[in-house]
């Protein structure tokens, strides 16, 4: 059997593209080469998709990024089903690499805006195409913690409660730098952190404890983001960490505890680079951050309950792939809350995996993820397509 | 003699990689100067002449009058190592040679010309055998600097179309997407400014600002091409004065809806000859501002001053700390911590009370200057001071680091005495064990230079616990400022930026506050390794 073409997305315009190229490029040289034959696509800031033979190492990426006179433009060809990427302005076929290039399966490896918010889900969808991951509606609602909370909350996950500002208060005054502390000292009480309602990274989360300091925070997060979240920050906290992967059923990974939380929110920079270390083309995504696996000190039903409102979550949401969904320890109460999901994790949180109980490389995981995203495909093609009699009014 | 003759492809190569090393690394600098020529070549001077490259070539022509083979096998060899020993400008020293298209010209026509100009010399000198390559090898090393001046020469007139066709393009999306242009000029603290009023009428609409220090057309016309897009409402543009008319130039492009002035002073009064030669620069924005548009003004410096009442056709409101007139917007009671600054601005209506995590009187002062024009365009005060708690401090402009117990106030992109006088009233607020100071001197300040520099080491003697001098482009001004105040024990000479870092770091101890003043161009530090690892040279 000739070896299936897998095209791994990265890239994209979001703040996150120096981090989702580095996954992308470990899933790219994850994946099984001897039931595969992986292809790199890079998406640069302008969302134009680029192939060729350069773009497989992170060198390529630095100092202004690859040099695209190396590389083809290539876009998704149009009509339903073909998953083909075809090169833009179709050169004459006497230069070869110049045509197109079928796809099995697709596995975007994109962080946040346009990537994980399913609107690249959406172009894959209308192409008919088998991809990894979460569909358009599980992705579009992971993007955005408030409608998350809503879903989970109706699931029976314990939440944490919180205030939404919306970047329109901007166009009505100054009202609302009274106004709003005062309903979030009366909804909530202080400390509270700031949120940007939909980026998936740290940047623009802070923390605030009076009203001129959560208008800045506010002010800080409409620099990046529509909406403000604002909830109570727990002083004494920790994170818990637990991936999903969404196979024949959903099944949750061993939790981890990202040590540096223990006193402050993880920073873009703890999240993503390797203490230490400057360059992000060493770092391995979140796998660089410093973490516990399984924290011996954490209560068993804790971890059980923990692993349980993940899949709870995952399901609830209709979520497909690898997902992270990260929860919140109260310390002093000992409760748990679900704080946010990544329907994208960096790296694919495949050191999640890798530790026992599961003990699946991320190659295996791969090859898992691959064949059910093909199976929904067929799945999907199989529905009936057809008009029934009554709808049929133009033939 | 024939049998040499062998060797002209070996010679040939070895040569043509030299060259091509040699014109990289003037590059550099020729890009640094930004191709214009006379500065390009008071930096190259005579240079050349200490080049090892032309004294190998002498010696090697020298020699082969007496032993032709040993001549031939000195300058391969040479010639081979001093091309692998010259570091590259595109990926060592402090500000890189950038490989863009138009020093992709240059280098392409000055090698081009340089490898004629060593065949056509070879020629000239054929009947000496293989004694004419080498002649003419020294011949091309020592006049190469003009070798790039005229290669870029030779390249004006296709620059200069592809310029205006650029610039024309840039003129219509301006003319169609409409953003309110606000212009900024003075001769310090525009970067800033622009960044800080940027911050704030964000919120307001979107708002373009370049980031860094774009003030030239050919930047400005780069970045309205690559960033203005429809939806842009405000756009707001630096405007730097090289010379005369080059403000009422960039006001073509991009005419100001309304104009800012910050500080006039003698910065590059090397350029401009006189303090009211760059009034008059400057005062073409104010002129450009259209009737009943608005000109925000610094009234706290005279020359910002004298501009704004020179400008009778639109509405001026002036800003300050200082000044005894009527002022839009009053600073006061100004305060430092390690956090950032606290300040009071006073309007007609209300005072505010402000927070920055910015530093620096004169930053603070311009940050007034944004606040007065955020308001006259009418968005809301209250918003912008809540944006300023938010501002980032631009790197390397004031911008303070706690590095393992030690305080780094990084001011290495400001190049003027008002910045080193705030730096060193910043470092002077703070309580801190000792405090230092790593500076190479303020620059381009024609005959006025040694006394500023020497001032301003009276000062930093006054406040600091040790002055690093670095390189010797001030070092005598610095002595004698030390000496003024009897403080000359307080003063250490460093050769360069890299031994100042060494001496700091064996020195500092925990609670200690250094300053990291005015980062010289590599231009003026003698000592950079233009033709020789920097290292292996000291």
């Amino acid at each position: 059997m000739s070896r299936r073409t897998i095209a791994v997305l990265f890239g994209g315009r979001s703040l996150e593209h120096d981090v989702s190229v580095v996954s992308g490029l470990q899933i790219l040289n994850a994946v099984d080469p001897e039931l595969f034959s992986p292809m790199p696509v890079y998406i640069d800031q302008a969302m134009r998709w680029w192939i060729g033979d350069d773009i497989w190492h992170t060198e390529a990426f630095k100092s202004g990024g690859p040099d695209r006179s190396r590389l083809i433009e290539v876009t998704l060809s149009a009509g339903f089903g073909t998953s083909t990427l075809s090169p833009v302005g179709a050169l004459p076929a006497a230069i070869g690499t110049s045509s197109a290039v079928p796809v099995d399966a697709f596995i975007p490896v994109l962080h946040g805006t346009f990537g994980e918010d399913g609107c690249v889900q959406g172009l894959l969808e209308l192409g008919g195409c088998a991809f990894v991951g979460c569909g358009v509606a599980a992705s579009a609602i992971g993007m955005s913690k408030r409608l998350t909370k809503v879903v989970a909350a109706q699931a029976g996950v314990p939440i944490v409660p919180w205030v939404s500002c919306e970047r329109s208060v901007l166009d009505r005054g100054s009202a609302w730098l009274t106004a709003l502390p005062a309903q979030v000292g009366s909804a909530l009480g202080w400390p509270v952190i700031v949120k940007p309602c939909n980026l998936g990274s740290s940047a623009g989360v802070s923390t605030a404890a009076s009203p001129s300091e959560l208008t800045a925070a506010v002010l800080r997060v409409f620099e990046y983001d529509v909406e403000a979240l604002i909830e109570p920050f727990i002083t004494n906290r920790l994170e818990l960490n637990v991936a999903v992967a969404g196979l024949d059923d959903a099944v949750a990974s061993v939790t981890e505890m990202p040590v540096t939380a223990r006193s402050s929110i993880l920073s873009f920079s703890e999240k993503y680079k390797r203490q230490g270390r400057k360059s992000i083309g060493s770092s391995e995504g979140m796998a660089g951050a410093l973490r516990v696996l399984d924290p011996d000190d954490l209560p068993a039903e804790m971890r059980a309950q923990a692993q349980t409102y993940a899949t709870t979550v995952f399901k609830a949401l209709g979520c497909e792939g690898i997902s992270r969904i990260d929860f919140l320890i109260n310390v002093d109460t000992n409760q748990l809350f679900f704080n946010e999901i990544n329907t994208l994790p960096g790296s694919l949180a495949f050191y999640l995996w890798s530790a026992a109980p599961h003990y699946w490389t991320i190659t295996e995981l791969l090859t898992r993820l691959i064949d059910r995203a093909e199976r929904l495909r067929a799945m999907k093609r199989g529905l009936q397509r057809k008009p029934p009699p009554e709808l049929r009014l133009l033939s | 003699m024939s049998d040499f003759w062998p060797w002209l492809p070996v010679i040939t190569l070895v040569q043509t990689f030299l060259i091509w090393q040699r014109v990289l690394a003037y590059l550099r600098y020729f890009q640094q100067e930004g191709y214009e020529h006379l500065r390009f070549l008071r930096w190259a001077n005579i240079r050349s002449l200490t080049d090892p490259a032309f004294w190998l070539s002498i010696i090697s022509a020298f020699l082969f009058l007496w032993a032709p083979t040993t001549a031939l096998v000195l300058f391969v060899s040479g010639a081979v190592i001093l091309g692998l020993g010259q570091p590259d400008p595109r990926h060592s020293g402090k500000v890189l040679l950038k490989l863009t298209w138009r020093a992709t010209r240059v280098l392409a026509v000055s090698m081009v010309f340089a490898v004629s100009a060593w065949i056509i010399v070879t020629n000239l000198y054929r009947d000496t055998g293989l004694r004419a390559p080498l002649i003419s090898a020294a011949v091309v090393f020592a006049v190469l600097p003009l070798v790039l001046i005229a290669a870029n020469a030779a390249l004006m007139p296709y620059e200069g179309a592809v310029q205006r066709g650029y610039e024309a393009e840039a003129v219509a999306r301006v003319k169609a997407v409409h953003p309110f242009i606000v212009g900024i000029t003075g001769s310090y603290g525009k970067s800033s400014t622009k960044a800080m009023l940027a911050h704030i009428l964000q919120f307001d609409g979107p708002t373009l600002a370049a980031s860094g220090s774009i003030n030239t057309l050919m930047g400005i016309t780069r970045h309205i091409r690559e960033e203005l897009v429809f939806g842009h409402r405000y756009m707001i543009v630096e405007m730097g004065a090289f010379k005369t008319g080059s403000i009422r130039r960039l006001c073509q492009l991009t005419p100001p809806s309304a104009g800012l002035v910050t500080a006039v002073g003698d910065m590059h009064l090397e350029r401009f000859g006189s303090l009211d030669e760059i009034v008059r620069a400057k005062s073409e924005l104010a002129q450009a501002v259209p009737p009943g548009g608005w000109l925000v003004a610094n009234a706290d410096s005279p020359g910002a001053l004298q501009i704004a009442n020179a400008a009778t056709h639109c509405r001026v409101l002036l800003y300050g700390e200082t000044s005894a007139g009527e002022l839009a917007t009053r600073l006061e009671n100004i305060s430092f911590s390690k956090q950032g600054t606290t300040f009071v601005l006073r309007t007609k209506d209300r005072a505010y009370e402000c927070f920055t995590p910015l530093l620096g009187r004169p930053i603070i002062l311009n940050l007034a200057g944004a606040f007065t024009l955020a308001n006259a365009l009418g968005v809301d005060p209250d918003i912008a001071v809540a944006a300023m708690r938010t501002l980032k401090p631009v790197s390397n402009r004031l911008e303070v680091v706690e590095e393992r117990g030690v305080i780094w106030i990084r001011d290495a992109y400001n190049s003027n005495q008002v910045g080193f006088r705030a730096a060193l009233e910043v470092v002077g607020a703070m309580p801190v064990a000792r405090r230092f100071l790593a500076t190479p001197g303020v620059i381009e300040l024609g005959p006025m230079q040694f006394d500023v520099n020497r001032a301003l080491s009276r000062e930093a003697s006054l406040v600091c616990d040790s002055t690093l001098i670095v390189a010797d482009t001030n070092r005598e001004a610095f002595i004698a400022g030390h000496r003024e105040e009897g403080r000359e024990a307080r003063l250490v000479m460093v050769a360069n930026r890299a031994e100042a870092f060494r001496w700091l770091r064996e020195t500092v101890k925990d609670g200690d506050a250094i300053i990291l003043e005015n980062d010289l161009p590599d231009l003026y530090e003698h000592s950079a390794g233009v033709f020789w690892k920097a290292g292996a040279a000291s």
